[in-house]
Parts: structure tokens; C-alpha cells; sequence
């Protein structure tokens, strides 16, 4: 593994350990004061585990520029496919909500995204990747 | 396989002779990788023609061999 792998790994895994922490606290916090209109208060509370995802998106902008071109090729063809798999399924959902399918929250679109990262981040390391080591 | 919409006109276009500048030298390449800071399998994809390296990375390997860029990627006919 990479050193800057290795430092993105370790700067999400702190960032996650305090998700959690916050996430917990919110959720703790909430049912303590209830649920009921969204006051600035419950705003801020619910709103919490927010701080951590800052932390990850710049450890993940970070490795970005950290990597080189040739991964940066593999993360744009993983991440267009993602992004357009993505507007594709939720769009074509969001229609079939209109004749009565049940809602899906939107807390299910981030990791429908990463599901489709993934399988776009596997075919673009096939394609870019493929042709043997030949050392 | 190939990657939906296809990867680039320059693609197959362009040969080079990294590895026999390479093997030359007698560096395996993850040797060359670590002399231009990419990854092996970049240099894999360049040797095998299936990644053109960008223009500065381009001139660190003709840097690095002493070459000119003419005589290390040739357009293909």
C-alpha cells in the first residue's frame, strides 16, 4: 500500500471514530429533547455528525491530488460512471415514486453512488490496467 | 475490455520505447516508477501502450534517459 493510501486511510479512520461519536451524541441527544419541529437547536444537534464528514471530504480531496495520472484517469472514468449511473437511477425512481412506489430516503443516494464508484473504479482498473506486468 | 465511450483518441496511437530504454538500464519498473514518483502500473500502461503519460511526465522520462521526447514516442504511421 501507498504512503498517501496509507495517510488517507488513517485520516478517514479518525474522521469515521469521530462520525460516530457525533452521530451517537445527535441521536441520543434528540430523543432526549425530542423530535418535533425543527428548531435551531434540533438543527444544530441533528446537523453534528455533519463536522466529521468535512474531515473525510478533505482527507478524500486531498488523496485526489495526491495521486498520479494515471489513477487520476481511473478515478475520473469510475467516478463519470457513477455519476451518471447514479442520475439515472435516482431520476428513474424519483418517477416511479409519482405512481406509487414507496419513498426511498435520501441517505440512499450516496451509497448508491459509491456502489456504482466501485464497479466503475473495478472496470476502469481492468481496462487501464490490463496487458500485463511485461517487467 | 473496453471502457464505455471509449479512452481517448491518442490512445493506440502513439508507440514508445520506455521498455527497452528501461531494460537497458536493468531497472525492473517499479525502479522507473519510483525514479518518476507514479505508480508501476503506470509505467506498465505506458510501456504497454495503453496509457500516453502527460506531457511533464513525458519529459521526465526523456530526462531520465537522456533521450528527446521524438525519440522515445513516435506517432504511429
Amino acid at each position: 500500500m501507498s504512503k498517501s493510501k496509507k495517510q488517507y486511510l488513517l485520516e478517514v479512520a479518525g474522521a469515521l471514530a469521530l462520525y460516530t461519536v457525533l452521530l451517537v451524541f445527535s441521536i441520543v441527544t434528540l430523543r432526549a429533547i425530542g423530535v418535533g419541529s425543527p428548531t435551531p437547536l434540533r438543527v444544530v444537534i441533528a446537523l453534528l455528525p455533519m463536522v466529521a464528514t468535512v474531515f473525510i471530504m478533505l482527507a478524500a480531496l486531498r488523496f485526489f491530488r495526491r495521486m498520479d495520472e494515471l489513477e487520476k484517469r481511473i478515478q475520473l472514468d469510475s467516478l463519470a460512471l457513477a455519476f451518471v449511473g447514479t442520475a439515472f437511477i435516482t431520476f428513474g425512481y424519483g418517477f416511479l415514486e409519482i405512481v406509487g412506489f414507496p419513498h426511498i430516503s435520501w441517505f440512499a443516494v450516496w451509497p448508491l453512488m459509491a456502489v456504482l464508484w466501485v464497479i466503475g473504479h473495478a472496470l476502469a482498473r481492468r481496462h487501464w490496467h490490463s496487458g500485463g506486468s511485461g517487467d | 475490455m473496453h471502457w464505455p465511450g471509449g479512452t481517448g483518441t491518442l490512445a493506440a496511437a502513439v508507440t514508445n520505447t520506455v521498455r527497452d530504454l528501461r531494460a537497458e538500464k536493468g531497472w525492473s519498473q517499479q525502479d522507473l516508477a519510483d525514479k518518476l514518483s507514479v505508480s508501476r502500473q503506470t509505467i506498465n500502461a505506458i510501456e504497454t501502450g495503453k496509457y500516453d503519460p502527460s506531457l511533464p511526465l513525458a519529459f521526465k522520462l526523456a530526462k531520465l534517459f537522456g533521450k528527446r521526447i521524438e525519440q522515445m514516442f513516435v506517432p504511429e504511421a
